[in-house]
């Protein structure tokens, strides 16, 4: 007998924690026994947001090293080799630079409340090289802020949409190129070279109005920088190929006719390409179809898609799942942040 | 001057505790210009969690230091009620009422398919599988209030260690009393035996208040290192007949197996002694118990059928008897030990005296009496006579929460029950225990179930609920569970939901989503509609006209839509410069052309293409597109949708087509038609509600000439 593809042995540990979760990531390794994350949680007795670096051990337990405040609450955390970026709610962004072995952030460059933007950065995504940095905000402003290698920052605006657009995700493509997501399920193809608004434009359903939907996340594989996988309201999670700009792939949720597997009705908050593969699974990757995409849900869903298959589902909790992420040295492993404050743990066997 | 609260004389008028030392209020001020005369005003309104805000706002005071205003924040904790001095940790607090939201969510749909497969039957709560569901759910809240984990014990055990020193919780300590009394149906027949455990778990919390043989205990191990002979201690001998009175069996061997005759150099001498220690230990450990099993490490012999028991009882108490007339007493040389054995065996052989003197208080008296004086008490009434005979032996003044709770357990008096519930252990306890109190008894479903006028129709069993909701709703981080409980409640469930969500901040993107996606599990698309339109119309207040034209759309808003699109008219009746012509036409682009109400639109994409054909023209002298622009023009003028205080603005756009230096661009006809509507707008211009464009005084003159050079050269070419 064939044995069953879509179940996934998982270990899970729920590890409380005493303020809410807004973001986690995984820092790269300093060893194989030690590995470390960053967490932004925001507490609301003492309404004080912060921005963690926790020690992972394999009990598992989170043990908090050391600590950084931003200006307010963290919209978005990125990470990269070298550095922590993160976005706010008033508009700041602080790019941090750990030293994970003293335990301590080397140094910080902030860039003030209503420089880059005014009002929430909704965005930020820093390239894997490390150096350019790139936001969205809802005010429509798109800016490329770059780090030198001494800690100064030069930052320029790309595109000011004057508030009308909005942009909630961001995600770079390439060093030149990026892709941003907005209200209306629009998806837009940028490039650094060419200013004044997107080389490509997927106008999503803008147009369907009450049906319409925002895109809460977007991700890019580094092999397949052409298409972009998105996520957002009513489970929509879906890819954008470059090359076919009017039809994106929907691997879940309403699609006009066709029929996906829905496999949430509520937003989708995060998504990322799961880079966690079976031998059987690299066996039916093909070269064409979208690879699998993990996400993660309002009604409390962690789950795996791949095109044209079941969904397998990894976790249903209680309460939402607001953010999660996968080591990208240990892809079995992923870490969720829960909307009761608390982080998950999940181990893939 | 806003400052602190002057403490009232008289602290019983009080409702809420407030100590003035324990906080500082924080103080901000309000700076504002505004002119006099402003009417000082005063505004009191709850923030969050216990945070109540006295604003006071005034005319700025001619000096200028003076702020035109204060806000106070007052954080009225109440630390002094007895809930709280366990919970003070919040978050930690917040742990457990997320955790009960799954037992309590599951219940209710149990509830609710129990009643849907059964109508006819009007109570469910004698259904068999119904005390399962209510016993699962007790046992599910029961792990949420702390793990009855021992702490794992250490390879060498340290002998000297008799007491495991934990920190219980009166909450779980209350839970499970619940529990036994009334989710527990199958172990009804072992209610004393499982009130051994419990005090055996809980005894600890009553130390701070009064003393009790846990205090004993914990005193004794701490002297326990510094004691050479034990058996010479009147303190070892108490802490023996302390535990042994209130079943602590293990406790008690592990005590006298550190009676000095068991020492190695000692045993040749004081044999006899030592056979009479171990003899008692014996007896101790092999105790019959009416139960069905024992945790590990607990002594006894377990007898889950009544006729069995009372055999081994029988034989036990012989054995007793036996020991406390055997002639090797006469040989024991040590008097202490002597003595104090055989008063161990006076308690296992019930004699009232020595267990009244050996217990603290009366639940421990209680205790005492169920293990050795009347093991086979049952049914409530005659536990709670004897109860009251315990309290007469050992009266306390103010007694404790947890004896209150007892007492009305075992009085069946759910009121009482209820009260203790909500007066000691707050809105959480008691919103959760009635699920167990109804399934305890019909007469407390009636009295929990029952609407009452005097609480506006709703019964208590909802009423609890309410309030429940209510402090859920408090804080940022838990008024996303409070819709759980509320749509538990029949009555005004559903309209106190509406207003939590519209008092939610519409404006906050992750509130409003939240907001939506409870709208769409409860099915209250109006209250969600609503809050997108606050969404709407605050995001377009605040420039980000995408989002605020989004949202308004997804509210299906036609109303508002249509006013921007009114707007949007105004706005293009007006000038026209580059830059604004961008931002108009990106409205133009988010208001869509699917909405058909918003009648002026497709105007506004007809003159936007013109607009755009205009520009290339501009851009260089590419014929083709001059003439493009020319027929959209005419298309525009022609179309009877195009407003008529749009025409003059048109023409005066495209004075370069019309003055087109190469040929003109209009022929004859067409020149004809612009001109009589020019003449047509002359006429209009005398109306009194006419709306001038504002444009450039010599803006229809210049048009005028355009048109009829226009017309000249039209005329010469054909």
């Amino acid at each position: 007998m064939e044995p069953e593809p879509q179940t996934t042995q998982t270990n899970l540990h729920i590890l409380p924690q005493s303020s809410y979760i807004d973001s986690l990531r995984f820092l790269p390794p300093i060893s194989a026994f030690s590995r470390h994350i960053a967490v932004a949680s925001f507490n609301s007795d003492t309404s004080i947001p912060s921005l963690t670096l926790h020690s992972l051990t394999t009990t598992p337990t989170l043990t908090p090293i050391t600590s950084f405040t931003p200006s307010s609450r963290i919209t978005s955390l990125k990470t990269t080799q070298s550095l922590i970026a993160a976005s706010t709610v008033t508009g700041s962004v602080h790019i941090l630079f750990p030293n994970l072995i003293n335990g301590t952030f080397e140094s910080e460059v902030n860039v003030p409340d209503n420089v880059l933007h005014s009002g929430r950065v909704s965005g930020l995504d820093v390239l894997e090289s490390g150096g350019e940095c790139v936001s969205v905000g809802e005010d429509g402003r798109v800016n490329v802020i770059s780090v030198g290698e001494d800690g100064r920052v030069d930052y320029r605006k790309v595109f000011d949409g004057k508030g009308l657009v909005s942009f909630t995700a961001v995600k770079w493509a390439s060093q030149m190129e990026f892709v941003t997501g907005g209200f209306g399920n629009c998806v837009q193809w940028w490039d650094v070279r060419r200013a004044g608004g997107p080389v490509s434009q997927f106008k999503g359903n803008w147009a369907q109005g009450a049906t319409s939907g925002i895109i809460h996340s977007i991700d890019i594989h580094p092999s397949r920088k052409h298409t972009c996988l998105a996520g957002g309201s009513y489970g929509t999670v879906f890819a954008w190929d470059l090359r076919r700009p009017q039809q994106p792939i929907v691997l879940s949720g309403i699609d006009n006719g066709e029929t996906a597997a829905c496999i949430s009705e509520s937003d989708v908050w995060e998504v990322h390409y799961d880079t966690f593969m079976s031998a059987s699974d690299h066996a039916k990757l093909s070269s064409k179809g979208v690879l699998p995409a993990m996400i993660c849900s309002e009604d409390g869903i962690l789950a795996v898609l791949k095109q044209g298959e079941e969904p397998t589902e990894l976790l249903a909790e209680n309460c939402a799942i607001n953010c999660f992420d996968i080591d990208p040295h240990n892809p079995s492993d992923v870490i969720c942040g829960l909307e009761w404050e608390s982080i998950a743990l999940l181990t893939r066997a | 001057m806003p400052g602190l609260l002057t403490p009232s004389t008289d602290t019983s008028s009080s409702i809420i505790p407030y100590s003035s030392d324990s906080t500082t209020p924080t103080v901000y001020t309000l700076n504002h210009n505004l002119k006099p005369p402003t009417t000082p005003r005063l505004s009191i309104s709850w923030s969050r969690g216990n945070s109540l805000r006295v604003t006071v706002f005034r005319s700025p005071a001619t000096t200028d230091n003076e702020p035109g205003g204060k806000v106070v924040e007052l954080n009225l904790s109440s630390e002094d009620v007895d809930s709280d001095i366990e919970m003070n940790d919040a978050a930690r607090w917040r742990r457990i009422v997320y955790g009960s939201v799954s037992p309590f969510a599951h219940l209710q749909n149990k509830k609710n398919a129990l009643a849907a497969l059964d109508e006819f039957r009007r109570s469910v709560s004698h259904d068999g599988d119904w005390s399962k569901y209510v016993l699962q759910y007790s046992k599910e809240i029961n792990s949420l209030l702390g793990s009855k984990k021992s702490s794992p014990t250490p390879l060498i055990e340290d002998p000297k260690t008799v007491l495991k020193v934990e920190e219980p919780s009166s909450l779980k300590a209350a839970w499970e009393l619940l529990e036994i009394f009334y989710a527990d149906k199958q172990s009804q027949p072992w209610i004393p035996e499982q009130l051994v455990d419990w005090l055996s778990d809980y005894d600890a919390l009553f130390s701070g208040q009064v003393p009790s043989v846990h205090l004993k205990l914990v005193e004794f191990q701490a002297e326990l290192i510094n004691i050479q002979a034990v058996e010479t201690e009147p303190a070892y001998w108490q802490a023996i007949s302390s535990a042994l009175a209130v079943g602590w069996l293990d406790i008690v061997v592990k005590l006298l197996r550190l009676h000095g005759s068991y020492q190695l150099n000692q045993l040749g001498t004081r044999e006899t002694e030592n056979g009479l220690v171990e003899a008692v230990a014996v007896l101790v450990s092999k105790m019959p118990r009416m139960r069905t099993d024992l945790p590990l490490g607990k002594l006894g012999e377990c007898y889950n059928n009544k006729s069995d028991f009372m055999r081994a009882w029988e034989k036990w108490r012989a054995q007793i008897t036996k020991l406390d007339c055997s002639a090797f007493w006469l040989q024991c040389s040590h008097n202490q030990t002597k003595e104090n054995l055989k008063n161990l065996l006076q308690i296992l052989l019930g004699n009232t005296s020595t267990v009244s003197s050996a217990t603290c208080h009366w639940v421990e008296l209680y205790i005492a009496h169920f293990l050795y004086i009347r093991p086979f008490t049952s049914g409530l009434e005659s536990m709670y006579v004897l109860a009251q005979k315990c309290i007469q032996l050992k009266p306390i003044s103010t007694p404790h929460k947890l004896m209150r709770l007892i007492l009305g357990i075992l009085e069946e008096n759910t009121e009482v029950v209820l009260a203790e519930c909500s007066r000691s252990f707050g809105p959480w306890m008691i919103a959760h225990a009635t699920e167990l109190l109804t399934a305890g008894s019909v007469e407390a479903e009636i009295l929990l179930k029952e609407e009452r006028d005097n609480l506006g129709g709703i019964s208590i069993e909802e009423s609890h609920r309410l309030v429940y909701a209510q402090v859920l709703s408090s804080h940022a981080l838990t008024w996303q569970i409070a819709p759980i409980y509320l749509i538990s409640c029949m009555k005004h469930g559903v309209g106190l939901l509406e207003i939590l969500l519209y008092k939610q901040p519409a404006y906050h993107s992750q509130v409003l989503l939240k907001n939506i996606e409870i709208c769409r599990m409860y099915d209250l698309d109006s209250v969600s509609s609503t809050a997108m339109k606050i969404a709407g119309v605050h995001h377009w207040k605040h420039g980000r006209k995408g989002t605020g034209v989004f949202w308004l759309q997804q509210a299906r808003d036609e109303v508002r839509l249509n006013r921007i699109a009114q707007k949007l008219f105004d706005f293009v009746g007006k000038s026209i410069s580059d830059e604004s012509f961008e931002q108009w036409e990106g409205l133009i682009e988010l208001l869509g052309s699917e909405s058909k109400t918003v009648g002026g639109l497709e105007f506004l994409h007809k003159y936007r293409d013109f607009k755009k054909s205009l520009q290339q023209v501009q851009d260089g002298v590419f014929t083709d597109a001059a003439r493009k622009a020319g027929e959209a023009l005419i298309l525009l003028m022609k179309n009877p949708s195009t407003p008529q205080r749009f025409w003059l603005p048109l023409l005066y756009d495209s004075l370069k087509l019309l003055n087109w230096r190469e040929r003109p661009l209009l022929n004859v006809s067409q020149t004809n038609m612009l001109l009589n509507k020019l003449q047509e707008l002359s006429v209009a211009r005398l109306r009194p509600d006419f709306v001038e464009a504002g444009l450039p005084q010599e803006a229809l003159s210049s048009v005028r000439v355009a048109l009829a050079t226009n017309l000249g050269r039209a005329i010469l070419e054909e």
